[in-house]
């Protein structure tokens, strides 16, 4: 599905400010399941220059200054990707299997994504997340079967109530409340896997806003949208590298990616490694913040545009 | 141990020294290697005596032995206060810093010994720099199994987002310290490593200049290696490394997280030493990935940072948002190499205890070597095979294992303090045991080592028991040099114990000097420590938040005077029966108008005692008032700042005067309120005060080099001077002080002119006498026209900074008249004109100073905010 994506972020700043810095995660990785076709980005006031490059992820990233004064800043991010299907794949390799799979032991090789094993700021591991994980973790589970459980279970336990949370909001605050929005789902379904020692990371990202008609649109559709997946070692060498994604918030999986109708941003170890926009500035004290996403199915002749 | 046969001292035969300390000496505990006697402290009862360096360095104590050692502690004590060496230990706005703790006697090394430290450091630097290229490179170590993923990717000093990152001049790390102790078998082992921010470079540097000035004979007879060569190694390496265009000359800066640092003062006394450029994070900006220092003259690229400050706050775009003690974009100008930070941020995880148990098989495996200098034995409980033996080691009852933290304590990771095994109950273990398995990544089991103990000097006990001992801790460093190449410091840092086994500043701990044997003389190196190994060519930059420092230092100084001045005035005034109600409305309006009582105090006029008294108590009330103490305090806040631009003497200076005038208070035991001191004592106290601002009032005319930096404190006195005589001379007009002789004096001596004024007018109290006096005056300090003219070319010699922007606020102070006619007409009523000037020139004082404020302060706020979403 070729998919066209506009994300345009607007910051009222009180007084203005005076000199800003700021790293941005807007630009769609290329996945098994994803190619770019096109992106661009306008920030306005214009910077003398945008670095584009890569973080330690693999994730496209950019940084920019900005030296003159301004009340408002705006970053405009268009892309258009292909997506495809997730790849058919099965796993029946049990949780405890992996588990044992990331335990040192002196000269056996090293897992590279064991990077995705440890706690981090928004995915602390907690006995309460594996406590309120236990019950799809029974033991010689495989762990494709226990993570989809772990994930529908989450989808009925949790609502979903929009500005419930923020990013400060820590991931146990809302476990223990059962409500918040995606990010909290992602982090939650990360840390309960973390907890019980297997790789879990962060997928940032977007759905498709407008659905054929007689379909019901998504949570998450018009805004950024985050879910979570989990590595499975025994599939490292298929072409999604063993990570099956997991959207607690709408009940989709699959192997390198939920489905056509989701663009990948960036994957992290949590929302921090990958936000869509971060930035230190000098003045602005106050700041209002208006965000508007659209993914659209695309027919526009990209053929000439560079990928 | 302490029951050695009692000497027998009679007055026919003093005792040799050597035998006077093997008779007194304390003995090391058992067990325990004794540094004086060179020997592993054993059980019998039988009094050794000192080994071969002891026997040496005492030999040259020089005539008076033993008895000479007394007066050298006091003398050390004296230098550490002099030079103002403190330590703060948990350091607040205003807590006054603890004197750093030195002990007289130098740890001894052998040629010998310190041959295998040497070639152990460096060894395990090369080993360390592998591995950091390794983590932030191709990560092969974890994945061939030689490292787990829990103690690189999975530590939190592990900067994901610095990966990738080439190291810019072609090493990771520059320096790192390394904390030794002496084992039983009298070798040196490996307790821990430090690469983010390693301490010590400074205090030992203080240390080495104060203890081989007071043993001048033994410091050549031993003789001892000198340390400047590697000083200078180090600056020469950074300069080497930096991204700078063939030619230009690097400059580097030293990043401090700030004066309320546990550190700071070595901070400072290390950049001046080195000649970098002693800054905070507010001090820097990344403009288009370079890295630039806010100064006066404008935006200064950097290209060198030697951090004090810890990784995870260096940079809140990109690491810990909440950090006001790091540069935002510093990461990303680090990755595209527009600027080398020594070391490169993301070391942290080589400090980590767990690591050390992997270094032999890293030494096997990268070097093909054995490694050099032990490590105490570490079990990380993560690794499965490890962990049963971790258990063990810390069930045993005689050595004993200690069971210490993986990771430093950070975020949602709570810490814990190390813990000895064998002072440990059944109960405890047990629980330990418990936490060890449900969290086996983040402990790490160590062997318990008997630390060698270093004889110390107590010159508060009576003679015979004065040489005690001390568990001792060394710090040694190593750094790189221009080549390339590692150089370990020949000395370092030794930190003394309290308490068996631990040796940490913060626990009120010691420290000494440490000295390490030449193997001859050819081979000390002649450097010398006194001249600065890397005089600088360059300027002396003076950053936009010392400009702003500076400048207040200089207001708070003249402020501290105005009040001390005030203060006096009215405390004569209560002695004095010829007091007229204008003085005494005059003194109020003077007194309320600085601040110095509250604003609910009844005026003089009203209850002279009542207003006398809480002057007194706002003296050294620093909430309520903005009197003597809290001016003093400012003062010393604002030169703290700065410090590294003050002589020790200086700072030293302005301490005492603070410290003095609140230790008279509380000598006076006027901490409660009904008990204030007499006037008599209040008034000796301002006086001993006075002397001690004159003092310093003389050190910043006379002995700071006249820069740009200057300029702005001299200023910031002169506007300060201009509006509170302004203020206090208008008022003196309204209220008609100056027809009352008594009035009339004290307006002079407020003035400090009384002198002046007497010297030329004699007895002749005229009006017109105190205006060309005070106001026309082109030679008194202390006149108004003294003050505009000096402003005026201050502020003109400013005029290459900010676009000649200074001379428009020089324009702002209106021109005198020179004839006294013209400002007070004789038999005016009122000098109209002399009010307005005194208006005007009130009004330009404040505008200078916001102008100056808006030119080069406002950029120094530290107002960064961080947004995400």
């Amino acid at each position: 599905m070729r998919l066209s994506i506009e994300h345009d972020t607007r910051y009222d700043y009180r007084p203005a400010v005076e000199h800003a810095q700021h790293t941005a995660h807007l630009q769609p990785r290329v996945t098994a399941l994803q190619r770019v076709l096109h992106f661009n980005l306008e920030v306005e006031p214009r910077p003398v220059q945008i670095h584009q490059g890569h973080d330690a992820f693999g994730n496209p990233q950019a940084w920019w200054s900005q030296d003159t004064s301004h009340e408002t800043l705006r970053v405009l991010a268009r892309s258009v990707v292909e997506t495809a299907v997730p790849l058919n794949l099965r796993s029946a390799q049990t949780w405890e299997e992996v588990r044992e799979s990331f335990r040192y032991r002196s000269g056996q090789r090293g897992d590279a994504q064991a990077t995705f094993l440890f706690g981090s700021h928004h995915a602390p591991l907690d006995e309460r997340f594996a406590r309120y994980a236990s019950a799809c973790f029974p033991r010689g589970r495989p762990l494709q079967e226990a993570a989809l459980a772990l994930m529908q279970q989450m989808h009925r336990d949790f609502r979903y109530v929009s500005q419930s949370t923020s990013i400060h909001t820590p991931a146990l605050e809302a476990l223990s409340t059962r409500q918040g929005v995606c990010q909290d789902f992602a982090h939650i379904l990360i840390a309960c896997l973390r907890s019980l020692g297997l790789a879990a990371r962060y997928v940032s990202g977007y759905l498709l806003t407008q659905v054929p008609e007689g379909q019901e649109r998504l949570i998450g559709a018009d805004a950024s949208h985050a879910w979570a997946s989990v590595y499975l070692p025994e599939l490292s060498h298929s072409a999604c590298a063993g990570w099956l994604d997991l959207d607690p918030t709408n009940d989709r999986w699959g192997w390198g990616g939920p489905g056509p109708d989701y663009v990948v941003l960036a994957w992290g170890r949590d929302f921090s490694d990958v936000s869509p926009l971060r930035g230190v500035l000098q003045g602005g004290q106050s700041h209002a913040l208006n965000v508007g996403v659209s993914v659209k199915p695309d027919e526009s002749d990209v053929a000439g545009l560079p990928a | 141990m302490s029951d050695v046969p009692v000497s027998r001292i009679t007055a026919d035969h003093p005792p040799t020294p050597m035998n006077w300390l093997r008779d007194h000496a304390q003995a090391a505990p058992l067990g325990h290697w004794d540094e004086l006697r060179n020997r592993l402290s054993g059980a019998s009862q039988q009094a050794h005596p000192p080994g071969l360096l002891w026997t040496k360095f005492i030999d040259h104590l020089g005539p008076d032995g033993l008895s000479g050692l007394n007066p050298r502690m006091a003398s050390l004590r004296r230098q550490v206060r002099d030079n103002g060496i403190t330590y703060n230990i948990y350091a607040q706005a205003d807590q006054p810093q603890r004197p750093w703790a030195l002990d007289l006697f130098p740890l001894l090394i052998s040629a010998q010994a310190w041959e295998q430290v040497e070639q152990g450091v460096r060894q395990r630097m090369q080993l360390l720099e592998h591995i950091m290229a390794d983590a932030y490179g191709p990560q092969t170590l974890v994945a061939r199994g030689l490292l787990p993923a829990a103690l690189v990717q999975g530590h939190p000093g592990y900067l994901h987002a610095m990966h990738g990152a080439p190291p810019v001049g072609g090493h990771f790390l520059s320096l790192a310290a390394f904390d030794l102790a002496r084992g039983p078998d009298g070798l040196w082992w490996l307790m821990s490593q430090r690469t983010q921010a390693p301490s010590g470079l400074g205090y030992l540097l203080e240390n080495r200049l104060i203890i081989s000035r007071l043993f001048p004979e033994a410091f050549e007879a031993l003789p001892v290696q000198r340390l400047a060569a590697t000083y200078q190694a180090l600056i020469e390496g950074l300069k080497a490394r930096c991204p700078v265009a063939e030619g230009q000359a690097p400059h580097i800066a030293l990043l401090t997280p700030g004066p309320y640092n546990e550190t700071y003062f070595e901070h400072a006394y290390l950049a001046r030493y080195l000649g970098l450029t002693l800054v905070q994070a507010e001090d820097l900006t990344v403009r288009d990935e370079g890295l630039f220092l806010k100064t006066l003259q404008g935006l200064q690229r950097v290209h060198g940072v030697l951090k004090r400050v810890d990784d995870t706050w260096l940079d809140p775009l990109e690491l810990r948002s909440d950090s006001a003690l790091g540069v935002p974009g510093l990461l990303q100008a680090v990755r595209r190499g527009q600027v080398l930070v020594a070391n490169t941020p993301g070391s942290g995880f080589l400090e980590s205890n767990a690591l050390l148990g992997f270094m032999p098989a890293l030494a096997q495996d990268i070097l093909g070597e054995e490694l050099v200098l032990p490590a105490i034995p570490s079990w990380w409980c993560g690794e499965a095979a490890a962990l049963p033996e971790a258990l063990q080691q810390l069930a045993r009852q005689d050595h004993g294992g200690v069971v210490k933290p993986t990771y430093p304590s950070e975020g949602q990771r709570q810490g814990f303090e190390p813990r000895p095994g064998r002072q440990m109950e059944r109960p405890e273990r047990e629980e330990w045991v418990t936490r060890i398995l449900r969290d086996p990544d983040a402990h790490t089991v160590q062997s318990w080592l008997p630390v060698s103990h270093q004889p110390v000097w107590n010159d508060q006990t009576g003679h015979e028991k004065a040489l005690q001992n001390r568990p001792v801790i060394l710090r040694v460093f190593a750094v790189v040099d221009a080549a390339g190449q590692w150089q370990v410091l020949p000395g370092g840092l030794a930190r003394l114990g309290t308490a068996e086994g631990i040796a940490s500043m913060q626990r009120g701990g010691s420290s000494a000097d440490v000295w390490v044997q030449a193997h001859d003389r050819q081979a000390v190196n002649p450097l010398s420590l006194l001249g600065q190994v890397a005089a600088t060519p360059r300027q002396r930059l003076v950053t936009s938040r010392s400009a702003e420092n500076l400048f207040w230092m200089g207001r708070y100084s003249e402020r501290t005077e105005n009040t001390l001045r005030l203060a006096q005035a009215v405390m004569e005034t209560v002695g004095n029966e010829a007091r007229s109600p204008g003085l005494l409305q005059w003194l109020t309006h003077c007194v309320q108008s600085q601040g110095m009582v509250p604003a609910a105090t009844p005026a003089a006029g009203q209850s002279l005692r009542v207003f006398e008294r809480n002057l007194v108590h706002c003296l050294w009330d620093t909430h309520e008032a903005t009197s003597v103490g809290f001016n003093l305090r400012a003062l010393l806040r604002a030169a703290s700042a700065v410090r590294e631009r003050l002589s020790p003497e200086h700072w030293h200076m302005l301490e005492q005067a603070e410290l003095e005038f609140f230790h008279a208070l509380l000598a006076s035991d006027g901490l409660h309120p009904s008990r204030l001191p007499p006037a008599a004592t209040v008034q000796r106290i301002l006086q001993g005060t006075s002397e001690r601002m004159a003092a310093l009032t003389g050190a910043q005319t006379d002995r700071m080099s006249r820069d740009d930096g200057w300029r702005l404190l001299s200023m910031g006195r002169l506007i300060e001077r201009l509006e509170f005589l302004c203020s206090v001379l208008s008022c003196a007009i309204e209220t008609r002080l100056l027809r009352d002789p008594t009035g009339f004096d004290a307006v002079l001596s407020l003035f400090d002119s009384t002198i002046s004024f007497h010297a030329q007018y004699q007895q002749s109290r005229t009006a017109e006498a105190l205006v060309e006096l005070l106001v026309l005056s082109t030679d008194n300090p202390r006149s108004l026209g003294w003050v505009a003219q000096t402003l005026r070319s201050r502020l003109m010699r400013l005029e290459h900074l900010a676009g000649g922007a200074t001379r428009t606020l020089a324009a702002r102070l209106p021109a005198a008249p020179v004839q006294v006619q013209a400002l007070w007409p004789a038999h005016a009523a009122q000098p109209d004109a002399l009010l307005a000037l005194l208006s005007a020139y009130r009004q330009a004082a404040r505008e200078i100073s916001e102008g100056l404020s808006a030119l080069f302060f406002t950029h120094s706020t530290p107002s960064a905010r961080s947004i995400s979403h």
